[in-house]
């Protein structure tokens, strides 16, 4: 890791964040949100589509929207500028999401690192939010890399 | 239809293709179940103001939209892992490619790994990625 | 002898491809590789030992290092504990001098990768700043360029007088092999090898690219 990018040193930011839970939110999984979503990602498989089907559920990536406003826990160092933009997602899915489910979910500083690109410098903040059902039961875990000028 | 079971899966078979739509009226009706509204991705004049060619489609789309693709290829099949990452702009309005290919499967956990890719029309690569893609017994 | 220069693995914070998986989609592809290199991005990865992958699947898999320097991404070949203690490989703005001199002090080689790449690719510095007088071999075909990159790197090193080699850059499996590099020796079996015969200069770049599929189906 890189001493510093920018007027921020990363690996003290590294040390200082990551593992930090920083945001705890719950989602109420709406039928017809399920399907919205779905449709609008193109789907065709009637479990993501059709509530009359015996198995039907949210979309693997529906949890990837799922998100409660805070973007960086409170006192988080300012790098670069701007809102950021989305460098990927990793889905994990344990298990189907059902409607009505009601969903809590914790989100944690996974990793911080930087590196340079066509785009120029950039720090990678990866953000991962694990969503847990009614019983406690994992159903989704969903990291998030947000790319950052440095 | 015929559904793909694990036993017809090998190690290097391609998908099919999809040219998936990126219109403004998908991309903006992706956004509106997101909640996800922001002018980069629905206002091609306002993403030019903050420096993109045109305006974007969201990652999570392009992500979306390779899940339907895999469940497409193998009907009934479950999605247990997709990791993707965005390398380069996918413009609305423009023609996309999205390709896949067996990279591993696994006798046992009966999955198949898979890359996934899409492909900006200019030939840039857009999006890679990697699923685990489990088939029913 | 055939060798892809340039790949990424798993242990690159961006690869997504398992060793293995590439040892056995070379072989289901067929694909004329006589093996190919790891260059992980910003390390060098002293642990991995893939002596088995290469006795299973007949593979020469090599360890190297991508760095990343004031004057672009350097790929360094024929890493060893001397140079791993000259400079920081994590660091992203190496001096591209310190890299050059501390390879060739440790009898490693340096070579910029995708150098006809914005901001990352040496070319797009020498407009800016100059050339770098220690450069003698680039890649110049790199199988994750877009358009027109690949082209200003043929033209840059012929105007500059470099060799040109060739690495697909692959960071998920089913890209190894796009571009790689063609040894006139037959028997490279080891990194010093290697870096010999980068020194030597007897290589030249292919690609390896399939054509297109017009098969696509609208959706």
């Amino acid at each position: 890791m890189a001493e510093s990018s920018g007027s921020v040193n990363i690996a003290e930011v590294r040390a200082e964040w990551i593992g930090v839970e920083f945001d705890w939110a719950e989602f109420i999984i709406d039928k017809d949100a399920m399907i919205q979503w779905a449709s609008a990602c193109g789907e065709t498989d009637e479990r993501f589509i059709d509530p009359s089907h015996s198995d039907f559920q949210a979309h693997p990536s529906f949890t990837t929207h799922c998100m409660s406003g805070r973007l960086f826990p409170k006192n988080f160092p300012q790098i670069g500028g701007g809102f950021g933009i989305d460098g990927g997602k990793t889905v994990t899915a344990h298990l189907p999401i059902r409607a009505g489910s009601k969903l809590t979910a914790v989100t944690t500083i996974a990793d911080i690192f930087d590196k340079t690109g066509r785009s120029g410098t950039m720090v990678f903040i990866v953000q991962r939010m694990e969503f847990k059902d009614e019983t406690g039961a994992l159903v989704s875990t969903v990291d998030w890399k947000m790319i950052k000028k440095a | 239809m015929k559904v793909l079971s694990y036993d017809d899966v090998e190690l290097g078979d391609d998908l099919p293709d999809e040219s998936p739509d990126v219109s403004m009226s998908k991309v903006t009706a992706f956004c509106t179940a997101a909640k996800h509204v922001f002018e980069r991705f629905v206002d091609h004049e306002a993403a030019r103001k903050e420096g993109f060619p045109a305006a974007i489609v969201p990652g999570i789309m392009s992500q979306s939209l390779l899940l339907a693709m895999i469940h497409r290829w193998a009907p009934g099949c479950t999605v247990r892992k997709i990791d993707t990452v965005f390398r380069g702009s996918l413009l609305v309005d423009s023609n996309v490619t999205m390709s896949g290919a067996v990279t591993d499967t696994d006798d046992e956990a009966r999955t198949a790994e898979v890359d996934l890719v899409i492909t900006a029309e200019d030939g840039r690569t857009g999006v890679i990625g990697t699923a685990v893609v489990e088939f029913k017994d | 002898m055939i060798l892809d220069l340039h790949t990424h693995s798993i242990k690159s914070d961006d690869g997504r491809a398992k060793v293995e998986n590439y040892c056995k989609w070379i072989r289901k592809k067929e694909i004329p590789l006589d093996g190919f290199v790891l260059t992980e991005h910003r390390q060098y990865d002293s642990e991995s030992d893939y002596r088995a992958l290469e006795d299973e699947y007949n593979l020469l898999i090599l360890k190297a290092s991508e760095v990343e320097t004031d004057y672009g991404h350097v790929l360094v070949f024929g890493v060893n504990e001397d140079l791993l203690h000259s400079f920081d490989f994590a660091n992203i703005r190496l001096p591209i001098q310190t890299v050059l001199n501390a390879s060739k002090e440790n009898g490693a080689f340096a070579a910029p990768c995708h150098p006809g790449r914005k901001r990352v690719g040496l070319f797009s510095h020498y407009a800016r700043s100059g050339p770098i007088a220690d450069v003698h071999t680039v890649e110049v075909f790199n199988g994750g360029s877009i358009p027109g990159e690949d082209q200003l790197s043929v033209e840059q090193a012929a105007i500059y007088g470099y060799r040109g080699f060739g690495g697909s850059d692959s960071h998920v499996v089913s890209r190894i092999g796009y571009c790689a590099t063609k040894f006139e020796r037959d028997t490279i079996t080891t990194v010093e090898d290697l870096v010999e015969e980068l020194q030597s200069g007897s290589f030249s770049p292919i690609s390896l690219k399939p054509e297109p599929k017009n098969t696509s189906i609208e959706t």
